[in-house]
């Protein structure tokens, strides 16, 4: 599960001078085409760069997303609840997997893309340095998180980088066993007592604002080059995402009764647009730069993993083992 | 003694991770980093094999249980698997619009058949590569040779993969039950998350108060 507000790299203005004129004609025609570009294939440094950089983040969130999830696996109500919350997070890391294996195609080894996690180097999406201080927290995540996943991921499924897309479309067949799960977990507390109500209730307000993270800042204020829309590497603007989810979503959540916070939030009928309070971005700003609730933990937990995970590494190694990059 | 981190999650107050680190990841070890396998699923009996992506594994036999966990799982239909070390394929070059990778080669077969091999072709771009048969032959340039005589395409063939028939790591036919879905498993189908009549019941008790 991902959104957007991924975080691509500065670029300069004279990125693509130094490219052979011919070979990224070439290139680009090939994407106009609507062909897919292979590992093999010529690409611009610019276009490996800010597509490693896009995919490794996209795994990196579904090993971290992992986290507060499994937090809730033992503590879920109920044994089939627990089955099903750990096949989601199982799928989860399967995810991340195939992100690893589709961003090493491009020459990063997925090692270091663990390392550069650990260090803090790479990012992961926002939303999961917030807590889930409740099952209800859980629910939520699996449902309107995964949600908002899934409108990024169906359209970055249309992009230009074969491995990454095939990668998307595996991905999205499993998100809708979580979608549904999740979406069952908020009805049956939506639907159920008024002291379950109460407790769906308050983990929308808490997460709401987290939601409105997610997809990044407003294109307004995001300088989102046009050179990676029309690249296909972003497929949609963070503000068409943010208003696909509202659309789809907003009015499930109000047919279960609860509300939420945000008494700015309506459909313009004229413009077909939604309205809502502008998301604080200095807080976005704060927290993905390392100064939210739980940043600390969860690098700390991936670190502990890593770190005393080794000796099941080294048992396994294999001494003559050759590191080669995957194909495709 | 150190603080240790406070979490919500008893799991992770029970690891007893310090609340800063003494100092930054040791690095690792330039090995510590899994072999790549190239996966490849037969999705009905008749139909043939195509690839689905690389796993990490320490070996063969893992690389096998990690593409069935990632590859097979519900909802992709799988009768058959087999897994190759990415580094036992070769590759030949790419082309496109409408020209074959066979065009290049020029080589005649050379008759010497001592060696068997796997061929894959890609027909389309963006799409995988697909098994098309054997061929015996000296070595992976005689393999072309004699594949593009064996496997003529109507299709201008993108990319070819070679690999020897040994490297090849394929499911027994005789365990084809592990591809089944156990019913007990339903609970990881979306279709066992039905529920709408509970928010009709709701909307209608709702609307009655």
């Amino acid at each position: 599960m991902y959104g957007g507000g991924n975080v691509f790299e500065a670029m300069k203005a004279t990125a693509l001078a130094e490219e052979d004129p011919q070979k990224l004609a070439e290139f680009e025609a090939r994407i106009d085409r609507g062909e897919k570009i292979e590992p093999k294939d010529w690409m611009p440094q610019l276009y490996r760069k800010q597509l490693i950089r896009m995919i490794e983040q996209h795994a990196h969130s579904e090993i971290i997303g992992a986290l507060p999830e499994g937090t809730w696996i033992t503590r879920a109500p109920g044994f089939k609840r627990k089955l099903a919350l750990m096949a989601k997070v199982q799928d989860e890391v399967g995810h991340a997997q195939l992100l690893y294996s589709a961003a090493e195609t491009l020459g990063k080894s997925r090692e270091q893309m663990i390392d550069d996690l650990i260090t803090g180097k790479s990012k992961y999406s926002n939303i999961f340095n917030y807590p889930a201080f409740t099952w209800a927290d859980s629910c939520f995540i699996s449902w309107l998180v995964d949600a908002g996943a899934i409108v990024n991921q169906v359209a970055n499924s249309k992009g230009s980088y074969g491995p990454y897309c095939r990668a998307l479309e595996r991905i999205c067949a499993e998100e809708s066993f979580h979608l549904k799960y999740g979406h069952h977990c908020v009805i049956h507390l939506a639907t159920g007592t008024k002291k379950q109500r109460e407790m769906m209730q308050a983990a929308v307000n808490r997460w709401w604002a987290p939601m409105m993270h997610f997809f990044g800042p407003s294109d307004k204020i995001s300088v989102h080059s046009e050179i990676l829309m029309r690249w296909k590497v972003k497929m949609a603007s963070n503000d068409e995402c943010r208003q696909q989810f509202l659309d789809m979503y907003v009015p499930k959540i109000w047919e279960l009764g609860l509300t939420v916070p945000d008494e700015n939030l309506k459909k313009n009928q004229e413009t077909g647009q939604w309205e809502f309070t502008e998301p604080d971005w200095e807080e976005f700003k704060r927290v993905i730069n390392g100064d939210g609730p739980c940043n600390k933990e969860r690098l700390a937990v991936r670190r502990t993993a890593e770190e005393r995970g080794r000796w099941v590494r080294e048992a396994l190694l294999a001494p003559k083992a050759k590191y080669v990059t995957p194909l495709a | 003694m150190s603080m240790t981190l406070k979490s919500l999650d008893p799991r992770v107050d029970r690891l007893g991770i310090p609340e800063e680190w003494a100092s930054p990841m040791a690095p690792k070890e330039s090995l510590d980093q899994f072999e790549t396998y190239e996966a490849f699923v037969q999705m009905k009996e008749n139909k043939p094999f195509e690839h689905v992506g690389p796993v990490h594994a320490p070996n063969e036999e893992m690389a096998f249980l990690f593409a069935k966990e990632q590859y097979s799982r519900r909802g992709m239909f799988c009768h058959a698997l087999c897994v190759i070390k990415t580094e036992n394929i070769q590759t030949t070059g790419f082309t496109d619009n409408n020209i074959s990778i066979y065009d290049s080669i020029e080589s005649m077969p050379s008759g010497d058949e001592s060696e068997s091999f796997e061929v894959f072709h890609l027909l389309k771009r963006g799409k995988q590569h697909k098994y098309v048969g054997n061929v015996n032959a000296k070595d992976f340039e005689d393999a072309l040779a004699v594949a593009k005589q064996n496997y003529p395409s109507e299709k201008p063939v993108f990319n070819v993969w070679v690999a020897r028939s040994e490297h090849i790591l394929t499911s027994d036919d005789e365990d084809r039950d592990i591809w089944e879905t156990l019913k007990e498993k339903q609970y990881r189908e979306a279709i066992d998350y039905r529920a709408q009549d509970k928010i009709k019941a709701f909307k209608e008790r709702t609307s009655e108060a």
